[in-house]
């Protein structure tokens, strides 16, 4: 059923509108908050250490990692191109040793190309 | 003689039935306005998805003698009605629920008051229209093109304003679509340099329980508080709901695609095709569209203020950029807000961050909705 306006002055409009939305939201804040503390799959945090309470633990001496293995590198690839390959790789954040290194065949449609392309964005 | 006169007779009330007959410059000059929104949709891309259908519907509406809204049911009528009796700006929330990732505003529920704060720009159109002379219903109905929310623009211009619809949505997706380009000039005029530079804590992890249970919630509290708002709301939410709940993919990849895109070419034909000569072609029509402008600035400006206020009193954590997301326009708001970012620190991600009042800007603008509804309806 229609009403006559409570109010048609708008800076009134304005103030109740402001107060209900952000009475409406800050509820809304309180609600998710509300909703974390009873979480019950939430990984309960860990309450921080200082220093002068970190318990004193025997260091294992580690034993030394096995020498890395060299590369299987393809005829033809020279030792600048794997560094340079290595050092991009190495950018990227990648720690891992480069184990084999192959000139990619690029006869083909480039339908092909696209798919590889493709293939090594998703890796 | 008798062919000749029955050929001649015949050919009149053909005449007399086509549109040339009953076409007049105003219908003229709407079609025109439909091809230059067409122009903008399909060249230019300002919302194509939306301006498509609004453009191509104007254009229909304006040949005369179609009987689309005559007596007979029809295909446009029928859509015409998705309109008038408000089913497709619900429905449209229940696509958004499906896309939208609510886990960044979870993860800092204190964005849902920038969400708020961008509001302001609804309540200064508000006011603005009412100065110039419209009355209290039509200019709540213009005011919430500040929300820079679609749906609910419609929603709430089919129930205050009706007649006002076709210019109130094409001002809506206008700025919509206009975004990167309003906002960045009031974003750096009301940021210094180095609030632009703010580098923001990465977000805690939200888990699923807190997913799930927060549309629920939501619905509950916001449908118990303001009822006239509870379909658009229970539709976003409830998209939401399938999209979280991990075991209704096949109903969250409905409705965030076929449904979603059935309904946009509904709603935007049928929104279109109340743009005829004779309700379009006023001084009002100019007056909405500045109006709009004023509420889509207020309301960038208001979450930009109230992001300088929250990073004052986190001692510099938030980023003030972020404030200007929490007008709606999801999730291009936000990816300006990263895009202002960038360019003043490349490599500072405010996305994430951003889409935290996103999303609460959605909530927001449909709280300002529901609550002049339940004031002035």
């Amino acid at each position: 059923m229609e009403h006559s306006p409570v109010t048609t002055n708008p800076l009134i409009i304005m103030m109740i509108n402001m107060t209900v939305v952000f009475i409406v939201l800050v509820s809304l804040m309180f609600l998710i908050k509300l909703i974390h503390m009873v979480d019950p799959t939430k990984e309960p945090e860990k309450p921080a250490q200082s220093d002068e309470e970190e318990p004193l633990v025997a260091v294992k001496s580690e034993p030394l990692p096995a020498p890395e293995p060299t590369p299987v590198v393809e005829q033809g690839v020279s030792p600048e191109i794997i560094a340079a390959i290595s050092a991009a790789i190495s950018a990227y954040g990648f720690a891992g040793q480069v184990k084999a290194v192959r000139i990619i065949n690029h006869e083909g449609t480039p339908w092909r190309a696209s798919a590889k392309f493709n293939n090594l964005q998703r890796k | 003689m008798e062919a000749l006169n029955a050929f001649s007779v015949s050919l009149q009330a053909v005449w007399n039935d086509s549109g040339f007959s009953a076409f007049t410059m105003g219908n003229g000059i709407m079609i025109l306005v439909g091809l230059v929104l067409l122009y903008m949709a399909f060249v230019k891309e300002f919302e194509p998805l939306l301006l498509g259908p609004i453009a191509f519907g104007c254009i229909l509406a304006n040949f005369p003698n179609t009987g689309f809204f005559g007596e007979e049911m029809n295909v446009m009528k029928a859509i015409n009605y998705g309109i008038t009796y408000e089913i497709f700006p619900p429905l449209i929330f229940l696509g958004i629920g499906a896309m939208t990732d609510f886990s960044p505003l979870l993860a800092r529920p204190s964005t849902l008051l920038l969400g708020a704060a961008a509001q302001i720009g609804v309540f200064v159109a508000l006011g603005g229209a009412m100065v110039v002379g419209f009355n209290v219903h039509e200019a709540a109905a213009i005011g919430i093109i500040g929300g820079a929310d679609g749906p609910t623009s419609i929603y709430l211009s089919t129930k205050l304003a009706p007649h006002l619809l076709g210019a109130i949505a094409v001002a809506a997706y206008s700025y919509m679509s206009l975004v990167p380009m309003i906002q960045p000039p009031i974003m750096k005029l009301m940021t210094t340099q180095a609030e632009r530079e703010i580098v923001m804590k990465e977000l805690r992890q939200v888990t699923k329980f807190e997913r799930v249970v927060f549309p629920i919630v939501a619905t509950i509290f916001i449908s118990l508080l303001l009822p006239p708002i509870a379909a658009l709301l229970g539709c976003l939410m409830l998209g939401n709901l399938f999209r979280e709940s991990g075991v209704t993919d096949r109903l969250s990849d409905t409705a965030q695609n076929a449904l979603i895109n059935i309904v946009t070419i509904f709603l935007g034909t049928g929104t279109g095709m109340t743009m005829n000569a004779e309700s379009f072609l006023r001084t009002d029509t100019l007056l909405i569209i500045g109006l709009g402008l004023v509420a889509f600035m207020g309301g960038t400006a208001g979450g930009l203020i109230f992001g300088k206020i929250m990073c004052k009193l986190t001692g510099g954590e938030i980023n003030p950029l972020i404030g200007s997301a929490g007008v709606s326009a999801v999730p291009m708001a936000a990816r300006v807000s990263q895009l202002v970012g960038m360019k003043s620190k490349p490599g500072n991600y405010l996305l994430m961050h951003a889409m935290g009042p996103n999303v609460a800007g959605v909530i927001g603008t449909a709280v300002a909705a529901g609550t002049m509804l339940a004031m002035l309806k």
